[in-house]
C-alpha cells in the first residue's frame, strides 16, 4: 500500500488533497523548527517554506537532529533542507534571512501561506510575525520550550487571543545600588562584571548609562550613596585609559582600584553596613601575576589567588587585542576571553562580599542567558502543534471546528512541576484579550503609497488625508511603531514639514493612528494600525488608504502613570546578535506563568498608551 | 536495575562532550549526563514511534542502544519513519535504518538485531539496563514484561493508534528525587497515591538567595506488572465523581485493545461490549462513552502517524532521560495521548 495509506485514513481522501495543496510557513529551522520540517513533510503539506537566519553551532547538535558537526557554520534553512531530502514528498523552499526584514519578506509574500508555524527563540520575532498574521488575517501556531517546559498556542487572528493577549516575561531588573554598592546574590556580582565594568573598560561609548538624568531610578535616595556611584564612574575612565594605553603592567593597580581602594570608600558609608554583611577588601598581596598561564577546568571554582592571576592574564589578552579590534570589544558568551574577564571580575567581587563564587560554566549560562534545551521537549511541541494544524486547518472530518475558541492550546504541566497526573494541561482557546494593543485594541489596514509620494508628501499632508478619509475633527497622534517614535501628537509638530521619506517611513513601516483629542463626551475613536505597502512608479504621485470603519468608543478612564524605573535600571538584557535567546532570566515557572497569567485580568490602561508603553518596554530590551 | 543513588562511575566527561551537550547539562548536570553515558538501553521495535525514540536519545548520549526489529520496510512506513527512504523498500529495517542512525551521534555504541521480541530470552535482556517496546501486541508485551520483572530491569512499552496513543511503565519499584520551592505547606512524608509514597524530605536554603527554602523530596514509586494492571485497573477511590466524568473515552479504548487487540480488527460489536465492561472496571459511567469516538478508535487502530510518534516519543525518551539522569520523578504508570483535544493525563492504575 501507498505511502500516504495511513494520513489518508486518519484524514480522508478529500482531506488529503487538500494537504497536499496547502502551503505553510515555519519560522525558525532550530531545536522546534528542525522537529517540525520533519513532522510537516510526514504529514504531506503540498509546500513548506522554511526561513532561519543563524547558522549551526557545535551546541545545536544536542537536539537538532537534522545538523552534523560537519555542517557547523552552515546555514540552518539550506542545511535542514538538503538533511529531509530522503525522506520528503513536499516541496521545500528555504531562505536565509531575519522574517522581521520587510525587504526580504514583505507583507504580501506572507499572504500567499495557509498558515505559519512560529518555532522562535526571540520575543521580539515572535511579536512581528504575530503581528503580520493580525494584519493578514492568517492563523498562527505559536511554540516554544525551555529546558524540560514547552507550549504550543494556535492563534486564529480577530476570534482567539493573540501572542500579545497576555503580557510575556520580561528581563529580570535589578536596582542600580544592588549592582554597585550592595550585592547578595552572584548575579548581582555577574551584571556587575558584564554590564558595568567589562562594558567601561573594552567597549566605553556604548553603557548607555546616563548618570545625569535627573528621572534614574538609583534605587536608594541617599544622597551619600549616589555621590560615590557617580564619583566611582568617572574614575573609571582612569582605568580604561590604562586598557587603551596598553599600560599591561598597571593591571594590578585596576585590580587595587575595584577590589580594595572601591570597597574601603563604599565601607565609609555606615548606613548600608546596619543590617548587611560588611564587605572585606581583597588582600593586596595576593595581587601577583603566575608564572605561566596555566589551563583551569571551567567546571570548577577556583580559588580566590587563581581567580586574580585569572584577571591578570585575560585582561592582558584583552589589551592584546584592543587595537586590533577598533578599542571596541563586546561580550560575547562565546568569546573565552570576555567570558571569562566577566567570571574573574564577578567571582572576586563576590569572595569580597561574601556571596558563593560560581564555575566558569555557570557564569556562562547567567551572564549569555543561556536557556537549557533539550530534543523531546521540542520533539513533543512539535509534534503537538502539527496534529493542531489539522484542526485549525479542519482537516479531521469527525472532529470538525465549528469555534475557533474549542482548540487547545497545551503546556507541559508535569514536567513544569504543576501537576502529577496530567502531562500536558490543555485549555481551550480564550477570545482576545479586549484591551490588547496588537490585536483587539486596534482597526488595521494596509496604505498604499507610490515612491514618488513617499518623496513629495509632507507628514501635514499624510496627516491631513487621514484626518479626513476617517473623519478626525481634532488632533491625532501617529506613531511610527517599526523606528518606535513618535511622529507628530497634539503638542508635538516639529517635523510636520518632514517628508515621509525623510521621516524614514518605508516599505514595511508600521503607524499607529491615534485620536488625541479632549472631547466633552470622553468619546475617542478606536486607534488603528497601518502597514505601508510603497508600489508604483516614480513619476506617479498617488497614496491609497484602506477603507475601515473607525469606531467612536468611550475613552478608558486615565491610569496612573506607570511609566517610571525599567528605562534606568541595570538589566541583564543584552541579545546576543540573535545566536541564542531573549535574555530572560528564567524562573522554575517561566513558560507556564504565561499561562497562569492568562485568566488574571491585568488593567493596562488605555490603548494607545499601552502601545506606547509598549514601545518603551522594548526598548529596554534591546539595549 | 538501576539503582536510584548518584553513580557517575568516575567517568569524566571530556571538554568535547561538554561542549556538545552544553544546552542539556546546564537542565540536568555533569552528574546526569555521566550517569547516561554508562546505561545500556535496549529498543524493540523501530516504527514510527520507535525511530522518534532512537533520535531522541541517541541525541541525548546514552552510553549505549542496541535497536531489535525483525520487519521488512513496506511503503506504508515511509509515512512516518524519517530513517527510510525510498530505496528502502523491501530491505530490513535494522539495515535500512543503521547508517543513519549512527550519524545521528557518533559518541554513541549502537547494535543493530534482527529479531522481534517474541524470540528474546533471559540471558539476551540480562545485558541491558532498560527495556523499552513499542508497537508491540499484547502477548509480546506480556511476554517481554514477564522477563524484565524476573530480571529486574525498568520497562517501557508505548504503541498508537491514529491519532491516540499510550505509554506503560514498569519500574517495579523506583525511588525518585525531585526538588521544589517550599510553599506555604511543607512537605511531609507518607502516601501521596495509590502507587506513591514520600519516603523521605530534606530542607536545604538556595545558594543564591537565603530567602528561598528548597525541598528535596525522595518518593518510592511502586509498579505493577502488565498483566496485573490489566486485570485489575481502576479508577474507583482514586477519582472524584466529578473526575470520572471527565476520564477521556481513549482510556477504557486502549485498555479493552490492550486485552484483545484481534476483536478490535475482527469483531467491532464485541469490542464495543468489552469497552463497556472495562468502562465499569475502571469505575467510570458507560454514557461517557461515545459512539464517535469508538468508531474513529477502530477505524485508526495500529495506524502510525508521525506528530503522534513525536509526542509519545518524546514524552517516553525524556522519562527515560530522567530516570538515568535520576532528575524528576518517573512516570507512574499508564498515559494516554489524545490528538484532537491534546488531553493527557496520567493514570495509576
Ligand atoms: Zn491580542
Amino acid at each position: 500500500m501507498p505511502r500516504e495509506t495511513n494520513i489518508v485514513k486518519i484524514l480522508g481522501q478529500k482531506n488529503y488533497e487538500k494537504i497536499r495543496n496547502t502551503k505553510c510557513l515555519l519560522v525558525g529551522a532550530g531545536g522546534i523548527g528542525s522537529e517540525l520540517l520533519k513532522d510537516l513533510i510526514l504529514m504531506d503539506f503540498g509546500e513548506i517554506h522554511i526561513v532561519d537566519l543563524d547558522t549551526i553551532d557545535l551546541s545545536n547538535l544536542n537536539r537538532q537532529f537534522l545538523f552534523r558537526q560537519r555542517d557547523i557554520k552552515k546555514p540552518k534553512s539550506t542545511t535542514a533542507v538538503n538533511a529531509v531530502k530522503h525522506f520528503s514528498n513536499s516541496k521545500i523552499v528555504p531562505y536565509q534571512g531575519n522574517i522581521m526584514d520587510s525587504t526580504q519578506f514583505p507583507l504580501h509574500w506572507f499572504e500567499q501561506f495557509d498558515i505559519i508555524f512560529n518555532a522562535l527563540d526571540n520575543l521580539a520575532a515572535r511579536r512581528y510575525v504575530n503581528k503580520i498574521s493580525q494584519f493578514i488575517l492568517t492563523p498562527l501556531l505559536e511554540s516554544g520550550t525551555a529546558g524540560f517546559d514547552g507550549y504550543i498556542q494556535p492563534i486564529i487572528p480577530g476570534k482567539t487571543e493573540c501572542f500579545d493577549c497576555t503580557k510575556k516575561e520580561t528581563p529580570k531588573t535589578f536596582p542600580v545600588c544592588t549592582i554597585r554598592s550592595t550585592p547578595s546574590q552572584p548575579i548581582h556580582c555577574i551584571v556587575w562584571a558584564k554590564n558595568f565594568l567589562f562594558s567601561q573598560l573594552f567597549a566605553a561609548e556604548n553603557t548607555g548609562d546616563n548618570m545625569d538624568d535627573p528621572n534614574k531610578d538609583w534605587g536608594t535616595t541617599d544622597p551619600e550613596e549616589i555621590k560615590r556611584i557617580k564619583q566611582e564612574t568617572n574614575e573609571l575612565q582612569e582605568l580604561q585609559n590604562i586598557i587603551t594605553a596598553k599600560q599591561k603592567e598597571r593591571i594590578p593597580a585596576i585590580l587595587k582600584k575595584l577590589f580594595i581602594q572601591d570597597i574601603e570608600k563604599l565601607l565609609l558609608l555606615g548606613n548600608l553596613w546596619k543590617t548587611r554583611d560588611k564587605p572585606v577588601p581583597i588582600n593586596a598581596l595576593d595581587i601577583v601575576k603566575s608564572p605561566e598561564d596555566e589551563k583551569l577546568d571551567l567546571n570548577n571554582i577556583w580559588p580566590i589567588q587563581q581567580q586574580i592571576q585569572n584577571f591578570i592574564n585575560v585582561t592582558e589578552k584583552l589589551i592584546d587585542r584592543m587595537p586590533k579590534e577598533n578599542n571596541f570589544i563586546e561580550f560575547d558568551k562565546d568569546d573565552e576571553d570576555t567570558l571569562e574577564f566577566v567570571a574573574a571580575a564577578s567571582n572576586i567581587r563576590s569572595q569580597i562580599f561574601n556571596i558563593p563564587m560560581k564555575s566558569v560554566f555557570d557564569i556562562k549560562q547567567i551572564a549569555g542567558n543561556i536557556i537549557p534545551a533539550i530534543a523531546t521537549t521540542n520533539a513533543l511541541v512539535a509534534g503537538l502543534s502539527s496534529i493542531t494544524s489539522l484542526r485549525i486547518l479542519n482537516l479531521l472530518k469527525y472532529a470538525p471546528l465549528k469555534d475557533a475558541k474549542d482548540l487547545n492550546m497545551a503546556f507541559t504541566a508535569k514536567s513544569s512541576n504543576m501537576s502529577q497526573n496530567r502531562y500536558l494541561s490543555n485549555p481551550k482557546l480564550a477570545p482576545p484579550n479586549c484591551k490588547c494593543p496588537v490585536c483587539a485594541a486596534v482597526v488595521r489596514g494596509v496604505l498604499h503609497v507610490s515612491k514618488k509620494s513617499l518623496e513629495t508628501f509632507t507628514l501635514q499632508k499624510f496627516v491631513e488625508c487621514l484626518q479626513s478619509q476617517y473623519e478626525y475633527e481634532e488632533d491625532i497622534s501617529l506613531l511610527d511603531m517599526t523606528g518606535q517614535r513618535l511622529l507628530v501628537d497634539f503638542d508635538f509638530d516639529d517635523l510636520l514639514q518632514k517628508t515621509l521619506s525623510e521621516l524614514k517611513l518605508h516599505d514595511g513601516s508600521v503607524i499607529l493612528l491615534s485620536d488625541d483629542s479632549d472631547r466633552d463626551d470622553g468619546m475617542l475613536k478606536k486607534p488603528a494600525e497601518f502597514y505601508i505597502v510603497v508600489s508604483g512608479s516614480l513619476n506617479e504621485e498617488k497614496m491609497e488608504l484602506p477603507k475601515l470603519n473607525i469606531p467612536l468608543l468611550p475613552a478608558p478612564p486615565s491610569t496612573t502613570d506607570t511609566e517610571e524605573t525599567s528605562e534606568n535600571v541595570d538589566t541583564v538584557a543584552t541579545t546576543e546578535g540573535g545566536q541564542e535567546d531573549v535574555i530572560t532570566i528564567l524562573d522554575d515557572t517561566d513558560t507556564t506563568s504565561s499561562k497562569k497569567r492568562h485568566f488574571s485580568d491585568d488593567d493596562e490602561g488605555p490603548p494607545t498608551k499601552a502601545v506606547k508603553q509598549a514601545i518603551d518596554d522594548d526598548i529596554i530590551e534591546l539595549n | 536495575m538501576l539503582d536510584s543513588g548518584a553513580n557517575t562511575g568516575g567517568n569524566l566527561l571530556s571538554a568535547d562532550e561538554i561542549a556538545l551537550y552544553d544546552r542539556q547539562i546546564r537542565l540536568w548536570g555533569l552528574a546526569a549526563q555521566a550517569n547516561m553515558r554508562s546505561a545500556k538501553v535496549l529498543l524493540a521495535g523501530c516504527g514510527a514511534i520507535g525511530t522518534e525514540i532512537t533520535k531522541n536519545i541517541v541525541l541525548s548520549g546514552i552510553g549505549h542502544l542496541c535497536i531489535c526489529d525483525g520487519h521488512v520496510v513496506t511503503e506504508e512506513d515511509l509515512g512516518s519513519q524519517f530513517f527510510l527512504a525510498r530505496d528502502s523498500v523491501g530491505l530490513k529495517r535494522i539495515a535500512a535504518v543503521r547508517e543513519r542512525v549512527v550519524e545521528l551521534n557518533p559518541r554513541v555504541a549502537l547494535s543493530f538485531e534482527d529479531i522481534f521480541v517474541d524470540t528474546m530470552d533471559e540471558e539476551f535482556l540480562a545485558k541491558f539496563d532498560l527495556v523499552i517496546g513499542t508497537e508491540l501486541g499484547e502477548q509480546q508485551i506480556s511476554h517481554l514484561n514477564k522477563l524484565t520483572r524476573k530480571l529486574n530491569i525498568p520497562l517501557y512499552v508505548a504503541g498508537s493508534n491514529g491519532l491516540f496513543g499510550y505509554i506503560f511503565v514498569d519500574l517495579i519499584q523506583f525511588d525518585g528525587t525531585n526538588e521544589k520551592l517550599q510553599s506555604a505547606k511543607p512537605t511531609v512524608t507518607g502516601s501521596v497515591s495509590a502507587n506513591r509514597e514520600i519516603i523521605k524530605v530534606e530542607v536545604h536554603t538556595d545558594d543564591d538567595d537565603d530567602k528561598k527554602t528548597f525541598e528535596t523530596i525522595m518518593t518510592r514509586n511502586k509498579y505493577r506488572p502488565f498483566d496485573e494492571m490489566l486485570l485489575n485497573a481502576t479508577l474507583k477511590g482514586q477519582l472524584k465523581r466529578r473526575q470520572l466524568k471527565r476520564v477521556s473515552n481513549v482510556l477504557p479504548l486502549t485498555l479493552t485493545q490492550l486485552q484483545n487487540s484481534k476483536l478490535l480488527h475482527e469483531n467491532a460489536e464485541k469490542f464495543t461490549e468489552n469497552v463497556r465492561t472495562m468502562c465499569d472496571q475502571l469505575g467510570i459511567d458507560q454514557g461517557t462513552l461515545s459512539q464517535e469516538y469508538i468508531s474513529q478508535f477502530i477505524n485508526q487502530a495500529g495506524l502510525e502517524f508521525a506528530p503522534v510518534a513525536a509526542v509519545i516519543g518524546g514524552v517516553l525518551a525524556q522519562d527515560v532521560v530522567n530516570i538515568l539522569g535520576k532528575r524528576q520523578l518517573p512516570l507512574n504508570n499508564f498515559i494516554i495521548f489524545d490528538g484532537i483535544t491534546l488531553d493527557m493525563p496520567i493514570f495509576e492504575l
